[in-house]
């Protein structure tokens, strides 16, 4: 029998190894008609924030060669509403549940926190210090080391639940800023968010996207996931969640040989809603044929 | 319910300039669809990565239909489909036409292949009695979807002449609609133009306006939320709705085309 579960410590146990990425999957109440959502090893919901925020207007998603750009703008329906409307679903949920938070101060971030923190259904927060999208916070807070070591330092100091940090690899040392979310308390990091991408429409001469830069995911962006994740890799020692244009089986154990303990899935949910079931197929047949029995033996097995 | 299934092609034919009209064998989808509600195909290879969502164009037993035009590299390789192939396909997906109150006229408005979901629509009201009339435009001719309809009062028109009145449909509608002051219901899909003319010239009390809406989308679930139009209805606070879960059908009233 192939075990499929990772530990990524401090008792957060996934199932196996396959997440959902943040945006991508709504609150994943949209897709229980067609997909049996505990399959997943987790759930990352979309970002949340303290209050509802409407997103940046029209257009936001353009399709590029293997990928798209998005500028969503972490449209959300804020906290009160997501405990509202979305904690029952969530709550029953056998796979593990982590809450992505989004904030434009460090206050903010750690208000949601402290309002999330006694609902004991939530396997652990993903803190997003990488969205491209927004004029305040995002990006801006996994860019600067200070910034991003005063924001985990606070974070950590006011909840015992499990954080990653998710990184973004739009900056000149990836390896730095993964050095300062452990050293300050984080407990795994996920990477990468979406890479800065831009599309013209050269008859009207205007951005295909609101924002002219916007965040490229998909395939395209594979490549790019792999190498931070074997630059991250060896140089810190909580577990990294790969994340970047995963489609299928295979996708997945690169991810895990090049130094992840567990993935994310995205923009893939869109492309093929049922890509889970298909990597779920594919992963015990390739351990089996390599003489592994779990798939933790294979995350940073890359033989140089 | 929604379901993410595998159809089957029955037939898939040629039936105007660059346009075509596919029949798919998918069971679960033409027993639970509804007009309006569209489908999204998906393709093989990951070179471009988005679904295509499509209108219903109509129902027959385990069958739906499609209309659709080439415009792209998807829509190239959707009109290559042959009889028995197979097709990923998810659906029904999105909100349905309202049906008009029983004393009301109705007028059926496309342009060019939005008259797809408007064919469904045309069918159900058929089945309840009703025999709308349809103003179809198209460029030109050769671009008609089609060119005669026993269970509609059919009107065409074309930008060039070539068949019916000349000049856009909407004029058609507008004549139509001053002569008349009877209560109305238009159900319109079209280019953006010819819904942004319609926004900006039919107000009147007696007048209901439905618009079925297309935009680039990524999901078509509600997930991405990439797909929003202006939200213009005044009791609501969100100031955006998605075309794929909140339409594709809105009241006209609902929906602003600025951007």
């Amino acid at each position: 029998m192939i075990d499929l579960s990772v530990n990524l410590g401090k008792n957060l146990v996934l199932s196996n190894p396959v997440m959902t990425a943040s945006g991508t999957f709504g609150y994943g109440d949209e897709l229980a008609d067609i997909l049996d959502i505990n399959r997943f090893g987790g759930i990352v919901t979309k970002s949340l924030s303290m209050e509802p925020r409407q997103g940046n207007p029209a257009p936001r998603i353009i399709e590029t060669p293997s990928g798209m750009i998005n500028s969503i703008g972490l449209a959300n329906i804020g906290l009160e509403a997501f405990l509202r409307e979305k904690k029952q679903f969530l709550s029953h949920l056998k796979c593990k549940v982590i809450v992505n938070i989004a904030a434009k101060t460090e206050d903010e971030f750690c208000e949601v926190i402290r309002q999330l923190d006694h609902e004991e259904w939530i396997a652990g927060y993903e803190i997003n210090v990488s969205c491209p999208n927004v004029k305040e916070g995002g990006i801006a807070f996994g860019t600067d080391p200070n910034t991003l070591k005063h924001l985990t330092k606070n974070i950590r100091d006011i909840t015992d639940q499990y954080l990653i940090f998710k990184l973004t690899p739009n900056v000149t040392d990836i390896v730095r800023m993964a050095k300062i979310v452990e050293d300050n308390g984080a407990d795994a990091v996920s990477l990468i968010n979406t890479v800065y991408g831009s599309a013209i429409n050269i008859d009207t001469r205007r951005p295909e996207i609101n924002s002219v830069i916007g965040g490229l995911s998909g395939p395209a962006i594979k490549p790019i996931a792999l190498a931070n994740i074997i630059k991250v890799y060896g140089s810190i020692n909580i577990p990294i969640i790969g994340i970047g244009g995963i489609v299928n089986g295979e996708d997945v154990v690169e991810f895990l040989l090049a130094g992840a303990s567990a993935v994310q899935i995205g923009t893939v949910n869109f492309m093929n809603p049922f890509a889970l079931n298909e990597i779920l197929e594919f992963l015990p047949k390739y351990l089996n044929g390599h003489h592994f029995d779990a798939i933790g033996q294979i995350t940073g097995v890359l033989e140089k | 319910m929604k379901y993410l299934t595998t159809g089957f092609v029955v037939e898939n034919l040629n039936i105007a300039c660059g346009i075509f009209k596919a029949v798919i064998t998918v069971p679960e989808i033409a027993h639970s669809c509804s007009p309006g509600q569209f489908v999204n195909i998906y393709f093989p290879g990951s070179a471009r990565i988005f679904p295509r969502p499509f209108s219903i164009a109509g129902v027959d037993g385990d069958q739906i239909c499609l209309i659709y035009k080439v415009i792209g590299t998807q829509t190239m390789e959707m009109s290559h489909w042959k009889p028995d192939e197979s097709i990923k396909i998810l659906g029904p997906l999105g909100n349905s036409f309202p049906l008009p109150k029983s004393d009301e006229k109705v007028i059926l408005l496309a342009g060019g292949v939005g008259a797809a979901p408007l064919m469904f629509l045309r069918d159900e009201m058929v089945k309840k009695g009703i025999k709308p009339d349809f103003l179809l435009g198209a460029q030109t001719k050769s671009e008609l979807p089609f060119q005669s309809d026993k269970m509609s009062n059919l009107v065409i028109a074309t930008d060039d002449g070539s068949m019916g009145i000349q000049g856009f449909v909407t004029k058609t509608l507008f004549k139509a609609l001053a002569k008349r002051g009877e209560a109305t219901t238009i159900y319109a899909c079209g280019p953006d133009s010819m819904m942004k003319a319609l926004k900006n010239k039919v107000i009147s009390d007696k007048v209901t306006v439905y618009v079925s809406l297309e935009k680039t989308m990524a999901c078509g679930l509600g997930l991405c939320q990439g797909c929003i139009v202006t939200n213009t209805a005044g009791k609501s606070h969100k100031p955006y709705s998605l075309v794929c879960k909140d339409g594709p059908v809105f009241n006209i009233n609902d929906v602003g085309f600025n951007d």
